[in-house]
C-alpha cells in the first residue's frame, strides 16, 4: 500500500536536508516537515508532530462533564465550535438528553459561521502561500467581522464556549440577524473579488493546477474526507449523508470536482463558502425566536453520565470530525478520543504528495490540504 | 412641691420605694429564679434612681420631647396581688402596671401645674416612666407572649 | 492562458477608493460586546457559598476571608479570589453562582503596573471595571442547577382532617435521589443547623443510595433522626443557597429518606454501638429529646445512665405535644427504643421533687443533666379567664396524645400563633370542630412553621391576624364562652425587635365559641431545685443560662433543651444534650475530643 521511501545517500552531495517548521510552514500551525531535496525538488518528506501536545484527552478524564465543555474548544484553535458541538452531542447521546429545537438551529448557525470564518482564514492562507498577501489581509479582516458576531453572540471571539451539553448558553442577541446579514453580504462581495484576483489569476492557476494530485483510489486508503475527497470526485458530505442538527431542513449543494489537485480543492472550498452563506441565510430566517434553548439538566456539579460508549461525527471544514467516548457511570469520562481530519491529511498524505513537488510549493500544498496541527495532538 | 429639686427628691424616693418593693418580694419568693428575676427588677429601679440623681446634680438633662410608644399591653390585663409564689408573668404585669401608674401620676401633675419649668420637669418624669413601662411591655411581649 | 485571466485581477483596483477596514483607535472605538466575557465582578449578594470554587476547572478561585466581613448565618464570610494566571474566562463560575452575584464585565483591556494585581478578590478589591454595567451574565433561561424542589406526596386536606394519619408520605427512593442531586454541597447550612449536622455528606449518601453511611452520619450528631426528618424546624433550609433562585433543598425530608430506608433491627449492626461500662453514672432529668440525646451520647461513652421521667412514656413534648399526624408514635419510638436498647435506663412516672429529690440525684450520680422543658402554659391574664370553657393548648394536645377526649365542642377559637396553637387548631379540625385562630401579630410573624400555617389553612382553619383578646365573658349557654378582641396596628420596634401590635380600642369584636384554647406560650417549672443552689446558678428571665458545655455554676449540674435555650425546638435540645454529654465527659476527666 505505501511505497517505500527511496534510498538517498546524503553524503553523495546531491541532496540537501531542509527543515520547514516547526514554526508555521504556511499558516497551518506548529509541525515540521523534514524535506530531502535535490535541487529544488523534494525527493522525500517526513512529518514531525508533537510540538503542540497538550494532552486534552487525558485532561478530560480528570474533569467533570461540565468542566470539560470549556476546554474542548482549545483542541482546534481556528475551529473551536466543532469541538464544542461534538462534545455536547456525544454527552447528549450518552445521557439521552435532547437539546431543544431552537438550540439546534442556533448551533447550526454557529457551526456554519465558524466554517465561513475558518474558510476565510484558509483562503488568506492559500493566497499568501502563492504570493497574494493582499488576499490574506482582506479575508482575515472579514473573518474578524465574523468574530465580532461571535463576540456578541457568545461573549468571546475565538474560544466561544457557547455550545454546551443540553443546548446553547444564551439566546441570539437583539438585532443579531440584521448585523449577521450585513456581514454575509460583505463576505459575499469579497468572495467575488477573490475569485477575480485569485482563482482567475493565471499565476495561481499555473502553480496550483496539477499540484498534489490525490488519486481517487487513495481517498479511502488514506482516510481522506471533506473537500479533499470531494475534489477527487466523491459526492460525500456528512451533512447530507448522515444529517445532524437541522441540516436535513436546509437547502445546499454538495460541491465536487474531478481534477483533485490544489486548484480543484481550493475551488471546491471557495464554492462551499457560497453554499455556507446560503445556509446561513436560511438559518437566520428560520431560527425560532421563542422557546427553550437548553434542555432540562441535572445538577451539573455532580453529573453522572450512564456507562456507555459511542462515536459522534460531523462535517467540519476539513472533513470528518469525530468524538469517541467511553463512560463508566461516574462523574468522570473513562476515555475520549478526538478524531480530527488533519491527522490523516497532514501526516501520511502530505508525506506522499510532497514527493516530486518543489520547495516553493510545499507551503501551498500543505495549505491546499487545509490541515491544523493542534487537532492532530489532542 | 414647689421647686424642681423637691420634685426630683420625690421621684427619687419613689424609685427607691419601688426597688424596695421588688427586693422584699424577692426575699419572700419561693422559686429560685423568681428571686433572681425580682432582684433584677429591683436593680432596674435603682438604675432609674441613679439617673434621676444625676439629673438633680445637673449632670444630665431630662427631656420631654420624645414620643414613647404605648403598647397598651397592661391595659386589659387583670390586676395581680403580689404573693410569695408569684410567677414571672405576674411579676411583669405588676411591674408594667406600677410604671403605668407612675406615668399617670406625673402627667396628671404636669396638667395641674402652671409654672412652665415645673411642668417641664413633670413631663420629663412622665416620659421616663413611659420608657420604663415600655421596657417591661417589650419583655412581656417577648418572654410571655412568645407564641402570641 | 486566457486574456481574461490576465486582466481579471486588475478588476479590484476600484476597492482602493473605498473606506478602509481598519479602525484608528480600536480600544476606544470598539467597546466589548454587551455579553463579552471580560473581568470578574461580584456584588453584595454574594454569601460566600464557594460553588464557583467547586466548578472552576482551572482552580482559579480560592475562597478567602475578607477584612471587615464576618461569618454569619447563611454567609461563610469568605469571598472568591481570582487568579488570572489560571482563569480561562469560561464563566462557568458565573453560570453556577447560586446568588447570581458573580458576573463578568465587558471591559476589554487592562493594563497595570502592579505585577500582583492579577490575583484579586472580585467585588472587594478596587478594580477599574467595578462600575461596569455590561458584560456576561447568565441568561434567565439557562440553568446548570435544578431550582424546583421535588414535591413530596401528602394527604389532601379533605383526607387529612379525617384522622391522625401521617400527612407527609415521604419520598420514594427515586424522588429522594433527585432531590439530593440538587444540592451543591456548599455546607452553608452546617453552621446554621443547631446540631451542625454534616448535611452535605448525608445528602450525598442519599444521592449514592448508601443509607448505611447516611445513618452513621446522622447519628454522629443526632439520635432523633426519624423524628427530626419529620418535624425539625429546619433552620438549615432558611439559609440553603438554592433558596436564592428557587426552592431550598428539602434537607429535613432527605434526613427522613435515609431513616425510612433502614429498619430499626439493622441500627445496631450499622452503627456498631458497642457500649462498655466505665463505672460512672449520670442522672438525666426529663426523657424529652434533650435528655435522651444526652443519654445516648453518654451511654456511648460508657456511662451508666438513668433517666428520671415524670410521665409514663418518653419523648417529652414530642410525645405529648406534637400530634401523630406530624410525627407518628412508632417513628418516635424508633429513635427512643434504639437509645434505650443501648442500656439507658428510664424510670417512668418519677417526678423529680416529688418522687425523688434533686439532692439525691446529685448524691447518687457523678453528674446530672437537666432538660425538663417548658410545660407550664402561660395564662392569658385577662378578665374572665377562669371560665371553664377556656382550655390550655398543651392540655388539649396532651389529652389527644393519651387517647382522651379534650371536650372541645364544635366551634373553637385558638389564641396564639406558635406550634402549639397550630397543632391545637389542626387537632380540633380533626375532631370535627370549626376553628378560628386569633393571633396578635401578622401571619408572617407567626413563630409556627410556614408549612404548618399553610396546611392548617388548607385544612379549613380560619386565621385572623392582628387580633388581641381583651376579655372573656360568659355566654348565654354554660357550654359556651364569649371572647372580646380588638384589632391591632403593628408598630416598629426601634430597638430592633420584632414589630409589636398595639390595640385599637375603637375596633372591637365579640364572638361566642364552644371553647377558647389558649396557646400563647409556656414556661418551665424547676422549683425542685433547692434555693441554696440558687446563688450558684445563672438565670435570665425564665431560663437557665448555661456556661461552656452546658455546665451551670453548680459544677455537677448540666442543663439543656427548652429550659436553657431561646430556640425552643427539638434539634436545639438534641444538640444541647450532645454538647452536655461531651461536657460531662470532660468534667469527669475524659478526653476532650469525644
Ligand atoms: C405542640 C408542640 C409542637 C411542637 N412542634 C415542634 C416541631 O414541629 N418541631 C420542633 O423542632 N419542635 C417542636 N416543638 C418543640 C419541641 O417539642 C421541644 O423543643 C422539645 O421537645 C424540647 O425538648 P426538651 O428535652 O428540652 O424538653 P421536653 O420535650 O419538654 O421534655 C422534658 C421532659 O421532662 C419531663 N419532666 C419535666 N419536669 C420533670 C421533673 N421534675 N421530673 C421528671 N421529669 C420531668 C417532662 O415530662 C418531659 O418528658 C413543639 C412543642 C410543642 C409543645
Ligand atoms: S471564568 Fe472559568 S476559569 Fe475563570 S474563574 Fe470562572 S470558572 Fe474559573
Amino acid at each position: 500500500m505505501f511505497e517505500p521511501t527511496p534510498q538517498v545517500d546524503l553524503s553523495s552531495g546531491k541532496y540537501l536536508k531542509l527543515w520547514q517548521g516547526p514554526q508555521h510552514p504556511g499558516i497551518t500551525g506548529n509541525m515540521a516537515l523534514e524535506l530531502t531535496t535535490m535541487g529544488d525538488e523534494i525527493v522525500d518528506c517526513k512529518t514531525h508532530v508533537g510540538y503542540l501536545h497538550r494532552g486534552f484527552e487525558k485532561l478530560m478524564e480528570r474533569r467533570t462533564f461540565i468542566q470539560n465543555f470549556p476546554i474542548v474548544c482549545r483542541i482546534a484553535v481556528p475551529e473551536p465550535t466543532f469541538n464544542e458541538y461534538l462534545y455536547a452531542a456525544v454527552v447528549e447521546e450518552l445521557t439521552g438528553i435532547e437539546s431543544p429545537e431552537r438550540a439546534e438551529w442556533i448551533r447550526t448557525l454557529n457551526l456554519e459561521l465558524m466554517r465561513l470564518a475558518s474558510y476565510l482564514m484558509w483562503l488568506g492562507g492559500i493566497g499568501a502561500a502563492f504570493g497574494q498577501g493582499t488576499v490574506y489581509q482582506w479575508t482575515v479582516t472579514h473573518r474578524d467581522y465574523i468574530l465580532d458576531l461571535f463576540e456578541e453572540m457568545t461573549g468571546a471571539r475565538v474560544y466561544h464556549m457557547y455550545i454546551v451539553p443540553g443546548g446553547v448558553r444564551g439566546r441570539l442577541p437583539e438585532g443579531f440577524e440584521e448585523r449577521c446579514n450585513d456581514v454575509l453580504n460583505r463576505v459575499e462581495k469579497l468572495l467575488f473579488d477573490v475569485e477575480k484576483v485569485l482563482f482567475n489569476n493565471f499565476v495561481f492557476k499555473k502553480r496550483t493546477k496539477g499540484l498534489g494530485v490525490i488519486a481517487p483510489e487513495m481517498v479511502d486508503q488514506y482516510g481522506i474526507t471533506g473537500p479533499n475527497q470531494r475534489a477527487a470526485g466523491f459526492v460525500r458530505d456528512l451533512r447530507r449523508d448522515a444529517p445532524y442538527l437541522v441540516y436535513d431542513q436546509l437547502e445546499f449543494d454538495v460541491i465536487t470536482a474531478t481534477e483533485s489537485d490544489a486548484y480543484a480543492r481550493s475551488w471546491v472550498r471557495y464554492q462551499e463558502m457560497h453554499q455556507g452563506i446560503r445556509m446561513l441565510r436560511q438559518c437566520l430566517e428560520r431560527t425560532p425566536r421563542e422557546g427553550p434553548f437548553q434542555a432540562r439538566m441535572p445538577n451539573v456539579l455532580h453529573w453522572e453520565v450512564p456507562a456507555g460508549e459511542t462515536y459522534v461525527k460531523a462535517e467540519c471544514t476539513r472533513g470528518e470530525y469525530g468524538y469517541y467516548m467511553v463512560t463508566d457511570g461516574s462523574e468522570y469520562v473513562r476515555r475520549v478520543h478526538v478524531r480530527g481530519p488533519s491527522y490523516t491529511h497532514a501526516i501520511a498524505l502530505m508525506e506522499k504528495l510532497a514527493v516530486g513537488t518543489n520547495i516553493a510549493d510545499t507551503a501551498g500544498l500543505m495549505v491546499s490540504l487545509h490541515t491544523y496541527p493542534p487537532e492532530i495532538e489532542r | 412641691m414647689n421647686t424642681v429639686d423637691e420634685i426630683l427628691d420625690f421621684a427619687i424616693e419613689r424609685e427607691q420605694q419601688a426597688a424596695d418593693f421588688y427586693s422584699s418580694l424577692a426575699d419572700r419568693a419561693q422559686s429560685a429564679w423568681m428571686k433572681e428575676m425580682l432582684l433584677s427588677f429591683s436593680q432596674e429601679e435603682m438604675r432609674h434612681k441613679g439617673k434621676l440623681k444625676s439629673v438633680k446634680l445637673g449632670d444630665r438633662l431630662l427631656k420631654a420631647d420624645q414620643h414613647v410608644q404605648d403598647l397598651k399591653v397592661s391595659d386589659y390585663l387583670v390586676d395581680i396581688e403580689p404573693t410569695a409564689d408569684i410567677s414571672l408573668q405576674d411579676a411583669l404585669i405588676v411591674a408594667m402596671k406600677r410604671e403605668k401608674a407612675a406615668y399617670r401620676l406625673y402627667s396628671d401633675m404636669a396638667r395641674t401645674i402652671d409654672d412652665p419649668e415645673l411642668k417641664q420637669m413633670f413631663l420629663g418624669l412622665a416620659q421616663e416612666e413611659a420608657k420604663h413601662k415600655l421596657y417591661f411591655e417589650v419583655q412581656y411581649d417577648d418572654q410571655i407572649m412568645r407564641d402570641n | 492562458m486566457s486574456l481574461k485571466d490576465l486582466i481579471s485581477p486588475f478588476y479590484v483596483w476600484q476597492r482602493a477608493f473605498e473606506k478602509p477596514y481598519t479602525q484608528k483607535r480600536p480600544i476606544e472605538d470598539r467597546p466589548g460586546a454587551p455579553r463579552y466575557r471580560g473581568f470578574h465582578m461580584n456584588s453584595e449578594d454574594c454569601i460566600g457559598c464557594g460553588t464557583c470554587e467547586s466548578i472552576c476547572q482551572n482552580r482559579a478561585i480560592d475562597m478567602v476571608p475578607v477584612e471587615g466581613l464576618e461569618q454569619r448565618p447563611g454567609d461563610s464570610g469568605l469571598r472568591p479570589r481570582f487568579d488570572y494566571g489560571r482563569c480561562c474566562w469560561c464563566a462557568l463560575c458565573v453560570d453556577i453562582c447560586t446568588t447570581r452575584s458573580l458576573h463578568l464585565s465587558n471591559h476589554y483591556a487592562w493594563v497595570t503596573e502592579d505585577p500582583d494585581a492579577f490575583h484579586f478578590t472580585a467585588g472587594t478589591d478596587p478594580m477599574p471595571w467595578n462600575e461596569n454595567s455590561l458584560g456576561y451574565r447568565r441568561d434567565d433561561d439557562y440553568h446548570l442547577l435544578v431550582h424546583d424542589r421535588i414535591e413530596m406526596e401528602m394527604l389532601g386536606p379533605d383526607e387529612s382532617v379525617r384522622g391522625f394519619d401521617e400527612v407527609m408520605k415521604g419520598y420514594t427512593e427515586e424522588q429522594a435521589v433527585l432531590e439530593a442531586d440538587r444540592c451543591v454541597e456548599c455546607g452553608i447550612c452546617v453552621a446554621t443547623c443547631p446540631a451542625h449536622m454534616s448535611v452535605p455528606d448525608y445528602i450525598r449518601s442519599v444521592r449514592k443510595r448508601d443509607y448505611e453511611t447516611g445513618l452513621r452520619l446522622l447519628y454522629e450528631t443526632n439520635p432523633f433522626s426519624s423524628t427530626c426528618g419529620r418535624i425539625c424546624t429546619h433552620r438549615c433550609e432558611t439559609v440553603c443557597v438554592m433558596g436564592y433562585q428557587g426552592d431550598p433543598i428539602a434537607i429535613r425530608f432527605l434526613k427522613r429518606a435515609i431513616v425510612d430506608r433502614v429498619p430499626a433491627e439493622r441500627y445496631r449492626e450499622i452503627l456498631g454501638d458497642d457500649v462498655s461500662d466505665n463505672g460512672r453514672t449520670v442522672g438525666v432529668i426529663g426523657a424529652g429529646p434533650g435528655g435522651m440525646s444526652a443519654a445516648y451520647y453518654l451511654r456511648r461513652l460508657g456511662y451508666g445512665v438513668t433517666v428520671y421521667e415524670a410521665q409514663a412514656r418518653a419523648g417529652g413534648m414530642l410525645r405529648y405535644g406534637v400530634p401523630s399526624y406530624r410525627l407518628p408514635d412508632d417513628q418516635l419510638d424508633k429513635d427512643i427504643d434504639y437509645i434505650r436498647s443501648l442500656g439507658v435506663e428510664v424510670r417512668f412516672n418519677t417526678l423529680v421533687g416529688r418522687d425523688v429529690t434533686f439532692q439525691s440525684l446529685l448524691d447518687t450520680h457523678d453528674a446530672v443533666f437537666l432538660a425538663v422543658g417548658l410545660n407550664q402554659p402561660s395564662a392569658l391574664r385577662i378578665n374572665g379567664e377562669e371560665h371553664p370553657r377556656v382550655l390550655s393548648g398543651l392540655k388539649v394536645l396532651d389529652d389527644v396524645a393519651n387517647g382522651l377526649d379534650p371536650g372541645i365542642g364544635r366551634k373553637v377559637a385558638v389564641i396564639g400563633g406558635g406550634n402549639v396553637a397550630m397543632d391545637a387548631a389542626r387537632v380540633s379540625r380533626r375532631m370535627g370542630a370549626e376553628v378560628t385562630v386569633l393571633y396578635r401579630r401578622r401571619i408572617e410573624d407567626m413563630p409556627a412553621d410556614p408549612d404548618e400555617i399553610h396546611e392548617s389553612q388548607a385544612e379549613g382553619c380560619t386565621l385572623v391576624a392582628q387580633a388581641i383578646p381583651v376579655e372573656i365573658k360568659p355566654a348565654a349557654s354554660e357550654a359556651q364562652v364569649t371572647i372580646v378582641w380588638g384589632e391591632a396596628e403593628m408598630v416598629a420596634d426601634d430597638k430592633g425587635g420584632r414589630p409589636r401590635p398595639v390595640l385599637q380600642e375603637d375596633r372591637m369584636h365579640e364572638e361566642t365559641y364552644d371553647c377558647v384554647i389558649a396557646a400563647i406560650g409556656q414556661g418551665g417549672q424547676i422549683d425542685f431545685i433547692p434555693s441554696d443552689y440558687r446563688e450558684q446558678i445563672e438565670f435570665k428571665w425564665n431560663k437557665f443560662v448555661p456556661g461552656d458545655y452546658q455546665q451551670t455554676g453548680l459544677a455537677k449540674l448540666f442543663v439543656g433543651g427548652d429550659i436553657a435555650n431561646s430556640r425552643a425546638d427539638a434539634i436545639s435540645a438534641i444538640e444541647d444534650g450532645h454538647h452536655a454529654a461531651r461536657g460531662i465527659h470532660r468534667f469527669l476527666g475524659g478526653s476532650a475530643d469525644a
